[in-house]
């Protein structure tokens, strides 16, 4: 027999209390780490966006356009290394539902400008060649099992065919990997050019312009640059930082995230506060046993190190199997939920902060019965028992 | 002994008598039952005020027609022809001035949000008198209606609510167009109401969008009847048309915050499962916590039904107080509570959470669950208790 | 001091606080507890005597005087001393047996010794030793609420002295249970007393118990009225 043994057989002495005290446990954590990581997932956009890159939109608002001819205005500026040019096309394949990230490029100066772009280069000559090409996004690839070679028809939302209805033939003509892991690749680029060729409206407006500065230090006055050059047009600018501008688009989700994120993580401090008062009373009473410990000769040191170690045991069993629970949904939801949040994730930061929360419970709840049996009276334990 | 009847009655006051004597775990029970029936409100809240917002704007009796394909007004286009053909449609309810048809315009703009201090996109409408009058819920709250042909628009209240520099008298820029604010508008609550409204011939020529609109709206002869519209659209072939009728419309556009309000319910559903773990090991330890009070009245001849319904009682009472706290704090923090959300046109919908008396209602009997079930158990460990603890030391 | 002096009490005193009133539990008592002894201490409730039981095993502290045990001072030491003094040298007996309700009767008995130094072997054997010494080698494995009173107790006393202490200290042994069980643990007791040379003191109020005892002291009112008890 050991501590640990005692420890133990505490512990589950009444195995009803304590199946149900781990099982508040596990559905705190479990939301805990589910929410977390929606909530990375929502705002890993944000993080993973360059910060070296300036996105030129209209003033108006960024769904307004611009005229082409900004494009080889801005190359010209002075401190701008590379720019493309983006339209949005509003795709969806098969069915308005399936929705795809599908943007018409200018392809030479695009993969100038995103530079974590990888494609072999037999492919990236290929699609530069057909303008009926269309690079996509290993993640993509895998979703709908498309293959190089493959004609795949691209519905548009906004866009109608000059031939009629709203359905583009594209060939893949390559498939692209990220520079490192995080990088997105759940979407679709093509060629501009064919885009103005076969849309009805015509025309020759662009969707909003991306750039890279000589050096991230001039790109504040780069940016005043080009709004400045543009005030008093017709089509006025608004220059930012790609990361700024996924924030301020992830921000349009508006309260409505921080109110329900604000509710359950209020809920998960309430179910420990609970669980907490149960398992520091569940302490409380031994306190006749304890008395019989200490009379024993257990010194207070060794009966506090166990009284704290049983919760912070409790706290551990139900959060580490409640965090496990979350991994697995997550893990299982991932697939269902790649178009909408790609970076759905358990971080490891998560992890840690749900650890720390589980430490906490432990501690606070043990601590105060653990710091009770540290200073209990024999004599006043044995008259109240 | 007295009566069944009595003898209940005197187990529950008594159990709940002694509840201060076991004051942290009634505590624990009490905010435990709080948590869950607050959560649910505050989802429920949320997607009831939502619903309001989005249900309001749409009218059974007003068709809305946009380009074939365009999931929302901002995706659509309809060119002036295209409007005079629909204008001749049968099925449209016509007065003194000719059909009551309103072609509009839909422009998405940047205003600075108030709770973050950032830019959030803002539906700018273009429509005419008679699209006005077609909102028959539309009020003019404060200034007067805008001169058609002018820079002057009107604000919805829920934009004032949300956004800075709004107010009646403000001039607004968007690029370099500058507006004037002559009036706030109200729609009762509905989603026009998180929108600038201004004469669609002037945006026409601001945003050189020539003779064309985005998207027209009908005053349907009878209400919710479509198939003259739908028949015309099919017969003439230069009209690649959809046609629904507005609610439809809109309760298409409320369908992401439905997922919300499902997100909600699964949510308070696994936390109250987890409050009720926490409940049920109140009760348990209460029924422990008497064990030889419980006995001691058996022994004494109270039936063991009594002794079940003092504790079913007193589970009962502890939850109710939970529900009634829950509920309190619910109202207090969420009832009218402010907020915003991007709605199926890629633009802000400005709402507010609404807790109606059938909510509050649904909560209750949360509480009532949350405590019966909390209770039972228990009650039926201290029914069955054996009279001999009485006789036992409490060692 | 003779060299047979187990304890050896000077002018010890006890006062409780009850609220404004100062109660004397008893006042300058002098006492001495030989080697060997089997001491039964009687007296009705109030009178103090488990309270003197607790100060002698060190669980309660004197207001005033002097505890000597074996020639050296006890009553001055810090609570980590006196709890590692009373892990070396006392086993305890209670009227309710005060066993651990999660653990079976072998590691009840074996709760003291993970107070020292001992393999798990050695435990072992000492268990079945203590065990034996009691009669209760087959319910080892039995929890508490599934012994009889009696067995409980004897699992308590197996408790007692499985370390090895020189000293017993028994607050009310035999008071919960019947007589003739109740005569069975006394006569452990005394052949724990007799053949293992353990030293006794039992507090008790039931004069069929105290006649196990070598001598007897009455305690009354903060006072004893020493007679000695033929055994």
């Amino acid at each position: 027999m050991t501590d640990f043994y005692l420890i133990v057989k505490n512990m589950t002495r009444k195995p009803l209390r304590l199946f149900l005290t781990c099982f508040a446990i596990f559905i705190a954590f479990l939301i805990f780490g589910a929410v977390t990581t929606l909530k990375g997932a929502l705002d890993s956009g944000i993080d993973l966006a360059a910060d070296d890159r300036l996105v030129v939109v209209n003033r108006i608002n960024f769904t307004n356009p611009l005229p082409i001819s900004y494009y080889r205005k801005v190359a010209a500026m002075e401190g701008v290394r590379n720019v493309t040019h983006m339209n949005w096309f509003g795709g969806y394949y098969q069915d308005p539902t399936q929705q795809l990230v599908t943007m018409a490029v200018e392809p030479e100066s695009y993969l100038r400008v995103y530079d974590e772009v990888v494609i072999e280069p037999e492919q990236r000559s290929a699609w530069l060649q057909d303008r009926q090409g269309a690079l996509i996004g290993e993640k993509l690839a895998k979703i709908h099992g498309w293959k190089i070679g493959d004609r795949i028809p691209i519905s548009s939302s906004i866009f109608s065919h000059r031939d009629g209805g709203h359905t583009w033939d594209f060939v893949v003509s390559g498939i692209f990997t990220g520079e490192n892991e995080q990088y997105d690749t759940g979407y679709l680029v093509f060629h501009y050019k064919y885009f103005m060729e076969t849309q009805t409206f015509g025309g020759d407006t662009i969707g909003w312009l991306t750039l890279t500065t000589e050096d991230p230090s001039l790109n504040e006055a780069v940016a005043k640059r080009i709004d400045e050059s543009f005030a008093n047009s017709q089509y006025e600018t608004d220059t930012s930082t790609e990361k700024a501008f996924n924030k301020a688009f992830i921000e349009q989700i508006g309260n409505i995230g921080l109110i329900i994120f604000g509710v359950v993580f209020m809920a998960f401090f309430t179910i420990l506060v609970v669980v907490g008062n149960t398992m520091a009373l569940a302490i409380r009473e031994r306190t006749g046993e304890i008395a019989v410990l200490k009379t024993l000769g257990f010194s207070s040191a060794r009966i506090f190190r166990m009284v704290l170690s049983e919760s912070l045991l409790v706290a551990l069993i139900g959060g580490l199997a409640g965090l496990a629970a979350a991994w697995f949904l997550i893990e299982g939801a991932k697939a269902a939920m790649a178009r909408f949040l790609p970076n759905l994730v358990m971080g490891g930061d998560t992890v840690l902060q749900a650890i720390g929360f589980m430490l906490l419970l432990g501690l606070i709840t043990g601590l105060l019965p653990a710091i009770n049996a540290l200073r209990l009276n024999i004599v006043t334990a044995f008259n109240r028992g | 002994m007295g009566s069944l009847f009595s003898q209940i009655a005197t187990v529950t006051v008594m159990n709940v008598r002694s509840l201060p004597r076991r004051l942290w775990m009634s505590l624990a029970m009490v905010l435990a039952s709080a948590v869950v029936v607050a959560i649910l409100l505050a989802f429920l809240a949320m997607a009831r005020g939502f619903e309001r917002t989005m249900d309001g704007a749409g009218s059974e009796g007003t068709a809305i027609l946009m380009r074939e394909g365009a999931a929302s007004e901002i995706n659509s286009v309809i060119s002036r022809e295209q409007v005079n053909l629909v204008e001749a449609s049968p099925g449209i309810a016509r007065d003194a001035e000719g059909p009551l048809v309103s072609p509009e315009l839909y422009v998405i703009v940047d205003g600075i949000k108030k709770s973050t201090d950032s830019e959030a996109n803002i539906a700018l409408r273009g429509l005419n008198a008679r699209g006005m009058a077609m909102r028959e819920n539309m009020q003019l709250l404060e200034g007067r209606l805008f001169t058609p042909g002018t820079n002057e628009m009107i604000v919805g209240a829920g934009v004032l609510r949300e956004f800075d520099g709004f107010a009646v008298g403000d001039e607004v820029r968007f690029g370099k167009n500058v507006w004037r604010v002559v009036g706030v508008f109200s729609t009762s609550g509905s989603a026009f109401e998180s929108e600038l409204w201004a004469d669609v011939k002037v945006i026409q020529s601001l945003y050189d969008r020539g003779s064309s609109v985005q998207t027209v709206r009908a005053k349907l002869e009878n209400p919710g009847d479509l198939a003259p519209l739908e028949k015309t659209i099919e017969q003439e072939p230069r009209l690649n048309l959809e046609v629904q009728t507005e609610q439809a419309y809109f309760a298409g556009q409320g369908k992401q915050l439905q997922y919300m309000a499902i997100f909600g319910r699964v949510i308070s559903f696994v936390m109250a499962l987890g409050a009720l773990a926490g409940a049920l090991n109140t009760m348990y330890t209460s029924v422990a916590d008497r064990a030889r009070e419980i006995a001691t009245l058996r022994a004494l001849g109270f039936s063991s039904f009594s002794a079940f319904c003092g504790t079913l009682a007193e589970a009962l009472v502890l939850a109710i107080a939970g529900g009634l706290l829950g509920s309190l704090a619910a109202f207090l923090f969420f009832d009218g509570l402010n907020a915003s959300t991007f709605g199926g046109s890629f633009t802000q919908v400005v709402f507010r959470f609404e807790m109606s008396p059938d909510l509050l209602l649904q909560g209750a009997w949360l509480a009532l669950v949350i405590g019966f079930v909390s209770g039972f158990f228990p009650a039926w460990r201290a029914a069955r208790l054996p009279v001999i603890v009485a006789f036992r030391n409490a060692a | 001091m003779s060299e047979d002096v187990l304890f050896q009490l000077n002018g010890v005193s006890k006062h409780f606080v009850r609220g404004k009133e100062e109660i004397s539990i008893f006042d300058n008592l002098d006492m001495s507890i030989e080697r060997g002894d089997f001491l039964a201490i009687m007296g009705p409730s109030g009178s103090g005597k488990t309270t003197l039981l607790n100060m002698l095993g060190g669980v309660d502290q004197p207001s005033g005087g002097e505890i000597h045990f074996d020639g050296s001072r006890v009553d001055n030491l810090r609570e980590s001393e006196l709890t590692r003094w009373r892990a070396h040298n006392i086993g305890f007996i209670f009227q309710f047996y005060n066993l651990m309700p999660m653990l079976n009767a072998a590691r009840n008995v074996e709760l003291p010794l993970l107070l020292t130094k001992l393999s798990r072997a050695q435990r072992r054997v000492s268990v079945e030793t203590a065990l034996a010494l009691v009669g209760l080698n087959d319910r080892a494995r039995h929890m508490p609420n599934q012994l009889s009173g009696g067995q409980q107790q004897r699992v308590a006393i197996a408790r007692a002295i499985v370390s090895d202490p020189n000293l017993i200290l028994c607050d009310e042994p035999t008071g919960d249970l019947d007589r003739k069980t109740a005569d069975e643990i006394l006569e452990m007791l005394q052949l724990l007393n007799r053949e293992h040379g353990k030293t006794i003191v039992m507090v008790t109020h039931d004069p069929e118990a105290a006649r196990y005892a070598k001598r007897t002291v009455h305690l009354d009112k903060g006072r004893f009225e020493q007679r000695e008890v033929a055994a």
